[in-house]
């Protein structure tokens, strides 16, 4: 059986759209935000309400982004202008502001389109390249500084000490709970899937922060009584790791596939999984503090390797591959979507001997039976080496 | 004296073609291939029955039977799908156990296949979706010059130079084909050229899975001597020749794999 306050994640999930409606009545502001360093405690503190935006897996809506852009530009990109070309999702009909930041350029360019095509009130937050270096956590502190100053003009209202190290609070309760639920979706007798808890990870993202923190504490206790349940013997299994491009909501066609044909997915290091929250320390409640604790995380994947050998990203991605007992590792990317497209054969030897599928794809059906037929013969290639090891 | 055998069958339903291969016991005994129709079932049953008609068996005689190719996952006469990777795998392995690297072209797509010393998959890729270097994209070009699928090898093994092709879209190379052969280039040098853009696309897909020896070469478009002449150019390598027709290298390799199933069900000792 299921655990009830997914359910009622659920449920808060539904009626959170005209909560907004009625948040914004009362003079309420919503910023919609996207990409992996927009520091949403800021936002937050400053008594602004943030929602990220942007869905995958819908054909439709990147033909309608497609009329502003090129087909050969990022297919969650063109995805995403559709949406906010279309108006029609609930949480964009909200949006009083969207903030993005530069970490992936074409999700940059979104940013100038949406405010150029369709007239969004927007506010860019430059990303350094070279963000391991002093000058470039320099650039990032003016900048996140500069953001902090825009923010502050549009709620009128001016950043409190107390507010930010309040909502720091709330966010790092957040990021621990995640981390949490991560190590348990992996366990043998896991009491949820790790398709559960990115729908978690998904719906915290428009609900109310404080509110949403509440709800992971009690799915934890709910969770942590599962635990103690006798664990039941599984067969051989194929514990597959994703990694690659984000995987937003909406587009469910891969994990279809794995789950369908018997793999279990145990992790992942994808920007809109569990990376976004992990290694994230602010020592300083500060706008400098946010910003440096923002550039040291692990890296997303737009960024350049500024050292291979130490790369951050790399380095998690082969920890957590140990961490959740990885079997495989299949690589998921997105047409178009350059930054994990280049460092697809990069990474496959990185990793050595650790099996490693490229599933290339986009938002449409037409590949459904050629991805099932690599990801099935993975999965046999996973369980055939498990059972000859088993036997010896 | 009487004897008792154990049958075990392999039906490989491709986008072409359906196969079939039936082994007594270790053996291969009789095999069946015939063009895939609109219904995989059907197709697959099909080129089942024309290799039990060979055999001179019934399906009740089959111990097992493993469905594999994209007719794998509509199968009801088999007892369990497997991936075509795997297939291929197991039917080089059961001919060649020096083999180790195996490219396959089928109907509509191609595949590089790692395996280790037990047949056993260890990497592989395969190419996008797209048709170009694919049985279906020789079969346009054939139609393109109005000559036998069977022949293209040989016609393009014939010519005095290679003209360069371009596009490895299906739909724009015959365009320039088409154009090619207006500009008076010789319909030999331009299929060469052809051959030889597959061949390099498909060195593409060794980049990811690397190469060891000895390479084999199966699928439908395996028969086509041109194109095994321009892959061991562009992967610098001497492609091992199969003693059975290669488009039946799945089928061969699912009923290998059909009787490790029945062995392990206990089906047959």
């Amino acid at each position: 059986m299921g655990l009830k306050t997914l359910d009622k994640i659920s449920a808060a999930l539904q009626s959170r759209p005209l909560e907004l409606e009625q948040l914004r009545k009362e003079g309420k502001k919503v910023v919609g935000w996207l990409a992996y360093n927009i520091p949403e405690e800021i936002i937050y503190a400053l008594g602004l309400i943030p929602i990220r935006v942007g869905q995958g897996g819908d054909g439709r809506l990147v033909e309608v982004g497609a009329r502003h852009i090129s087909t050969k530009n990022c297919v969650f990109v063109r995805q995403a202008l559709g949406q906010f070309a279309e108006k029609t999702d609930p949480y964009i009909q909200q949006l009083d502001l969207v903030a993005i930041d530069a970490t992936c350029i074409q999700l940059y360019r979104l940013e100038e389109l949406i405010n150029f095509y369709f007239g969004y009130k927007t506010v860019v937050l430059g990303v350094p390249r070279n963000f391991a270096t002093k000058e470039g956590h320099e650039y990032f502190r003016k900048e996140v500084e500069f953001f902090t100053k825009k923010l502050e003009e549009f709620a009128g209202v001016t950043l409190e000490q107390s507010k930010l190290e309040e909502a720091i609070d709330i966010y790092d309760g957040i990021r621990e709970a995640i981390k949490t639920l991560y190590k348990y979706q992996s366990l043998d007798n896991a009491p949820l899937s790790w398709r559960e808890v990115s729908s978690v990870i998904n719906a915290g993202y428009n609900l109310d922060r404080a509110h949403y923190l509440e709800l992971l504490k009690e799915l934890i206790v709910e969770a942590e009584a599962k635990l103690s349940e006798p664990s039941r013997r599984r067969e051989v299994e194929a514990r597959i790791f994703l990694s690659g491009s984000l995987i937003p909501p909406g587009d469910t066609k891969l994990v279809d596939i794995i789950e369908q044909l018997g793999g279990r997915i145990v992790g992942d290091d994808l920007w809109s999984g569990l990376n976004f929250f992990l290694n994230l320390e602010i020592k300083e409640p500060t706008p400098y503090g946010v910003a440096d604790a923002y550039l040291d995380r692990v890296p997303h994947g737009s960024l350049p390797y500024l050292d291979l050998k130490s790369d951050g990203r790399l380095a998690n991605l082969k920890h957590q591959l140990q961490e959740f007992g990885a079997d495989g590792i299949i690589y998921h990317t997105l047409r178009y979507c350059d930054a994990f497209t280049f460092k697809a054969g990069e990474t496959k030897e990185v990793l050595g001997k650790l099996p490693f599928l490229e599933i290339h794809t986009e938002y449409s059906g037409s590949d459904f039976e050629a991805i099932r037929t690599r990801v099935e013969a993975f999965i046999e290639m996973i369980k055939s080496k498990k059972e000859i090891a088993e036997l010896v | 004296m009487s004897f008792s055998y154990n049958y075990f069958a392999g039906v490989d339903v491709g986008s072409l073609a359906a196969k079939a291969v039936i082994l007594k016991d270790g053996d291969i005994f009789a095999t069946g291939l015939l063009k895939s129709g609109v219904n995989s079932v059907e197709s697959g049953l099909s080129a089942l029955n024309l290799a039990l008609d060979a055999a001179g068996l019934k399906k009740e005689d089959l111990t097992y039977i493993v469905g594999t190719g994209y007719g794998r996952v509509s199968a009801p006469y088999a007892n369990k799908a497997v991936t075509e990777i795997t297939c291929h795998a197991k039917g080089a392995n059961y001919l060649h156990p020096t083999v180790r690297t195996i490219i396959d072209m089928g109907g509509q797509d191609c595949k590089a296949i790692r395996i280790d010393e037990d047949g056993a998959v260890v990497d592989f890729a395969m190419n996008d979706k797209c048709a170009a270097g694919t049985g279906r994209f020789l079969e346009v070009m054939a139609e393109v010059f109005k000559v036998k699928l069977d022949d293209l090898g040989a016609i393009a093994l014939s010519a005095t130079d290679t003209v360069p092709m371009s596009s490895t879209c299906t739909v724009f190379a015959e365009s320039e084909t088409i154009s090619l052969v207006a500009r008076g280039e010789k319909p030999e040098n331009i299929l060469n050229g052809i051959h030889h853009s597959i061949a390099n696309r498909i060195a593409g897909l060794f980049s990811r899975v690397g190469i060891a020896s000895d390479v084999f070469f199966s699928g439908g478009v395996a028969k086509n001597t041109g194109m095994k002449s321009a892959i061991e150019q562009a992967l610098k390598v001497t492609i091992v020749r199969p003693e059975i027709d290669p488009q039946l290298i799945g089928a061969l390799g699912a009923a290998v794999i059909a009787r490790s199933f029945a062995k392990k069900e206990g089906l047959w000792a």
